[in-house]
């Protein structure tokens, strides 16, 4: 396979093998002893959760305490964890799965890309029966292709309504908004009493499809509509634009917000110059770290007539490739990392939410994360199971910001491309 | 014996040049190569190929709304930024070319946007545009120029026709070190004794130097000027630092549209990587015509 | 560079110079500022970095001890060698090349000059998957060898070109003069030619290690164990999911920075002391 035909046409040939091949066929094999009782080394890639390779909490430590752990009880099995940061995993995933080399397990944001191509391991094949049914049913349905499970929640996220509590005493505000009007007024006192930002609105290319869903969740809208079909440029989601749209032409929001990072107006509201921001409980250490820090509360995001009872929900994915076929020593280690203290360990350190039902529950007693959990269970997805799905949303990336200035057209745009695509 | 000896004349060359060519099949050519056959090709997200696809990819490309647009952007951003360098330039080579104290380190000065990474000196541009803390807006709202920080007035890089003209300053801002050091070493290579010459003749100063300094430094001023046209042709960290592009498409040249289009299929990516290719040769076609190149350089 | 332009006469007015060198100071100061900036942000402590200050309240220089203490000097050092290597294997080709190509007609030198020409018209940036494969086929993937291939290889063009003019540019009836003085066809290019082509040189030196320092894209795609890892690329880590560490990521980059100038510095220095001792005139 390594000739010089190979390299020069041979990417097809080698993926494809790769792909196809799926169980059974034991290419990798000989890189790996056996499976008659000798040490199996499964490699893992995982994102880093931590805020940077030196941190306290940084990737790199949490997982060698996991593995570590594990390995004392399961010495048949090694397995070597290499952490990589998000903006650089997929594309260093993809490279690997470009040259054959995929890891066994493989935990990042997004598994769907790889059921195409053949690359992974059905849940059924790595992960016990009762850990399944652990998992919250609405996330774990999200993990089917066709009806057949593919991946597996690792953890979650969902949005609310940060605000500034010193900033809206000052302007005068007594509870946060429920409402979109309620929102405009409040926005609107608190450009009266000097905050430069009342609303943080990052429209920009990091987090767009994330702060744009929650607006059409507002009006009862979506990226889809309720059978399936993309609905991009629904008089629902047309009618949050438009809203949107008032309040960026009259000042209330972050200025030019097609082109503002999450990461940034977060910043500033940890900083104290943005009334209001929908975040994570992921935004929670940022804001603690600010000057903002027990200034501000959580509520639930506001819609066009009431506060949502849903919210977006995030999550993240854990999955194994099929390549060097270990699907019992995977099955442990899944197993062992879903009914021990990790996921606790993820959501103590990182602030994100559990996925498995028995998760929420030892959480329940958490006041901060009492909002987000509260919508767990009810909430809304990307259509992230649809192939077309990483394509439009890296379109929707790049221009939806654009429909702060013309609703109809840029959504219009965007349905195009999505049902084109 | 003539005949082996002659032989061995014929591979003399190869001597000298031929680890030039390997490296240059092996590093630059190989994956060329790749490239442009990519671009027939239909290839999934994580690279899988799918099998041929005819022109499919560059149909697909052409067909995108945004194409057009891009393109003149590119064009006016290479020939902004490559205009503006050399005017710079040629001026800054003249003035640290003259002796005063502290010429030196003014220099080292000089280099300093050339030593740091290009990603590095955008993302620093960018957090000293930023609305509400950066260190340009402030001082635009002490000068008077801006009512208050935070705001739409405050934010260049949001609306793209203020962000254009910033993204092109910075691009200028690295371009000019390496072009002003080529030119001073090119006027270091021009004798003294010609402009005594010209002196005793009473030329002006100005005179002398359009009929005898920038004549001298053409070759040098030729080559700095082509690597810079191909280098802010494929100048990626700048706009992807500063904007990604954004708003929407309107801050993209083609290699910044080539990166997008990556993550979203990459053989229409490699169609726009070759279209990207055919327009710099055709640029660097026109650029050698109009400087005359092979008389000069090569 | 003494003799290198209209040498400014006593008579030239006092107030020429100071204009001069004023100016000259001011656009020094204007190339230095963001990296002023860079360093003051570095040093901002963390919850003041969103405040609109001129100077920060207080400095903190613990990110620029943690960065020696959070193992980026290993990167530092793997930068370090991508740059010296490449640059060295810049020089080793193409000297023989540039030089051989201006002093004789061989059959394809044109053919040769026009792969030079097209070669500098690519940029990594554009063909990352090709490179990998490649290098992946050589089994040189996340090792200091592909790095300084590629950024050798990328190079090299402009190396060639830009020593190409240089060698064309000295008459060659100065080499002719010296080798009819008895010295012997290497004695003169190290003698002659090599020192009136320094600039050249050193402009090629330079630029291949200034690219090379700071090369990211291939080396973002080439290595993956954080310690092979040249220090571009260790600092992207500093751009988190949520969060970014601008004090981390600012400090690094001014650490970074610094080696380059100071190289600059000396070789400069060098430079102008070849030039005045030289044989220009």
């Amino acid at each position: 396979m390594r000739t010089r035909i190979a390299g020069a046409l041979g990417l097809a040939a080698v993926l494809a093998l790769a792909g196809c091949g799926s169980s059974g066929t034991g290419e990798g094999g000989g890189q790996n002893a056996s499976s008659g009782g000798g040490a199996v080394t499964l490699k893992m890639v995982a994102a880093d959760y931590g805020s940077d390779p030196n941190a306290e909490n940084a990737g790199a430590k949490f997982w060698k305490g996991i593995v570590d752990e594990f390995q004392a009880a399961n010495p048949n099995i090694k397995i070597d964890v290499q952490v990589i940061n998000w903006n650089d995993i997929d594309k260093q995933v993809a490279t690997m799965v470009q040259n054959g080399q995929p890891p066994d397990i493989l935990q990042t944001g997004g598994y769907s890309g790889f059921v195409q191509d053949g690359l992974l391991h059905k849940v059924d094949e790595i992960l016990s029966p009762n850990v399944q049914q652990d998992l919250l049913t609405k996330f774990a349905d999200f993990g089917k292709v066709d009806g057949v499970a593919y991946g597996i929640p690792f953890v979650s996220s969902a949005r609310g309504l940060f605000y500034n509590k010193e900033l809206f005493d000052k302007a005068g505000i007594a509870e946060p908004p429920k409402t979109w009007d309620e929102l405009k007024a409040a926005a609107e006192k608190l450009k009266k009493s000097g905050v430069s930002q009342p609303f943080g609105l990052p429209l920009g290319q990091e987090e767009a499809q994330g702060e744009s869903f929650l607006w059409f969740l507002g009006a009862g809208g979506g990226y889809k509509d309720a059978s399936g079909k993309w609905a991009i440029n629904s008089p629902q989601n047309i009618e949050a634009f438009t809203f949107m749209k008032g309040l960026v032409d009259a000042g209330l929001t972050t200025p030019n917000p097609g082109t503002k990072d999450r990461k940034t107006v977060w910043e500033d509201f940890a900083a104290g110059k943005v009334g209001m921001v929908n975040g994570g409980p992921m935004s929670i250490p940022i804001f603690d770290e600010g000057s903002v820090k027990d200034k501000y509360g959580v509520a639930p995001i506001a819609g066009k007539t009431g506060a949502l009872d849903t919210t977006l929900g995030v999550m993240d994915w854990i999955m194994a490739f099929n390549k060097n076929n270990h699907p019992a020593e995977i099955k442990k280690f899944f197993d062992f990392f879903y009914t021990g203290n990790a996921v606790q360990k993820i959501v103590d350190n990182y602030k994100l939410l559990p996925v498995t039902k028995g998760g929420i529950e030892k959480l329940s007693g958490d006041e901060k994360l009492k909002p987000f959990l509260d919508g767990l269970p009810n909430a809304s997805f990307y259509p992230f199971t649809d192939p077309k799905w990483p394509a439009v949303q890296d379109t929707i990336k790049q221009t939806i910001g654009g429909a702060v200035e013309d609703p109809a057209k840029v959504l219009g745009e965007l349905q195009k491309t999505a049902e084109t695509g | 014996m003539r005949h082996r000896s002659r032989g061995l004349r014929a591979l003399e060359p190869l001597a000298w040049v031929g680890p030039a060519i390997v490296l240059i099949a092996l590093v630059v050519l190989w994956p060329v190569v790749e490239m442009i056959r990519s671009s027939f090709l239909k290839i999934s997200k994580f690279g899988v190929v799918q099998g041929g696809n005819g022109t499919a990819n560059y149909d697909r490309l052409f067909a995108e709304p945004d194409f057009a647009s891009i393109m003149g952007r590119t064009l006016i951003w290479v020939v902004a930024v490559v205009g503006l360098t050399v005017i710079i330039s040629l001026a800054l080579a003249q003035l640290f070319n003259q002796r005063f104290p502290g010429r030196k380190i003014a220099r080292w000065a000089l280099i300093a946007p050339w030593a740091a990474s290009v990603l590095m000196t955008a993302i620093i541009f960018r957090w000293m545009l930023d609305p509400e803390v950066g260190v340009i807006n402030m001082i635009r709202r002490d000068l008077g120029f801006l009512d208050a920080l935070g705001g739409a007035s405050a934010d260049p890089l949001g609306q793209s026709a203020t962000a254009m003209p910033w993204l092109i300053f910075v691009a200028v801002f690295v371009s000019v070190p390496f072009t002003t050091y080529a030119l001073i070493a090119g006027l270091s290579t021009i004798p003294g004794d010609i402009y005594e010459a010209a002196r005793m003749d009473g030329a002006s100063k100005m005179r002398i130097y359009w009929a005898i300094t920038f004549p001298l430094l053409r070759p040098a001023l030729t080559v700095a000027a082509l690597i810079n046209v191909m280098n802010v042709f494929n100048n990626f960290p700048i706009i992807w630092a500063m904007t990604r592009g954004q708003p929407g498409y309107s801050t993209s040249t083609s290699t910044i549209f080539m990166y997008i289009l990556k993550n979203r299929d990459i053989g229409e990516s490699a169609a726009m990587s070759v279209v990207n290719f055919g327009m710099v040769i055709i640029l660097t076609v026109v650029f050698l015509k109009v400087t005359r190149w092979r008389s000069e350089v090569a | 560079m003494a003799h290198s332009s209209p040498a400014p006469s006593r008579a030239l007015p006092r107030l020429k110079s100071v204009v001069i060198a004023g100016s000259a100071y001011v656009i020094a100061l204007i190339f230095l500022f963001p990296y002023v900036i860079m360093l003051l942000t570095a040093v901002r402590p963390q919850d003041t970095l969103r405040e609109a200050t001129y100077l920060p309240s207080a400095f903190e220089w613990s990110s620029l001890v943690e960065f020696w203490s959070g193992g980026l000097a290993g990167n530092l050092v793997v930068t370090l060698q991508v740059a010296a290597g490449s640059t060295l294997l810049v020089l080793l080709v193409a000297l023989p090349a540039a030089y051989y190509t201006s002093r004789h007609n061989f059959r394809f030198r044109t053919g040769f000059l026009f792969l030079v020409l097209i070669t500098q018209m690519f940029q990594p940036t554009a063909m990352l998957v090709g490179i990998y494969r490649e290098f992946f086929q050589f089994g040189l993937v996340d090792t200091v060898w592909a790095l300084i291939l590629v950024n050798g290889g990328f190079n090299l063009a402009f190396a060639v070109w830009i020593l190409n003019a240089y060698f064309s540019s000295i008459p060659r009836e100065l080499e002719e003069a010296a080798f009819i003085d008895g010295n012997g066809r290497f004695g003169t290019l190290f003698r002659i030619t090599l020192p009136l082509a320094m600039p050249g040189v050193v402009t090629a030196l330079i630029f291949t290690f200034i690219a090379a320092w700071n090369e990211f894209a291939v080396a973002l795609m080439l290595t993956t164990t954080p310690a092979n890892q040249p220090l571009t690329v260790a600092l992207n880590s500093y751009i988190g999911q949520y969060q970014v560490d601008w004090q981390g990521l600012f400090a690094g980059s001014v650490i970074a920075t610094i080696p380059v100038i100071i190289l600059f510095a000396l070789i400069e220095r060098k430079v102008v002391n070849g030039l005045t001792a030289g044989s220009i005139k």
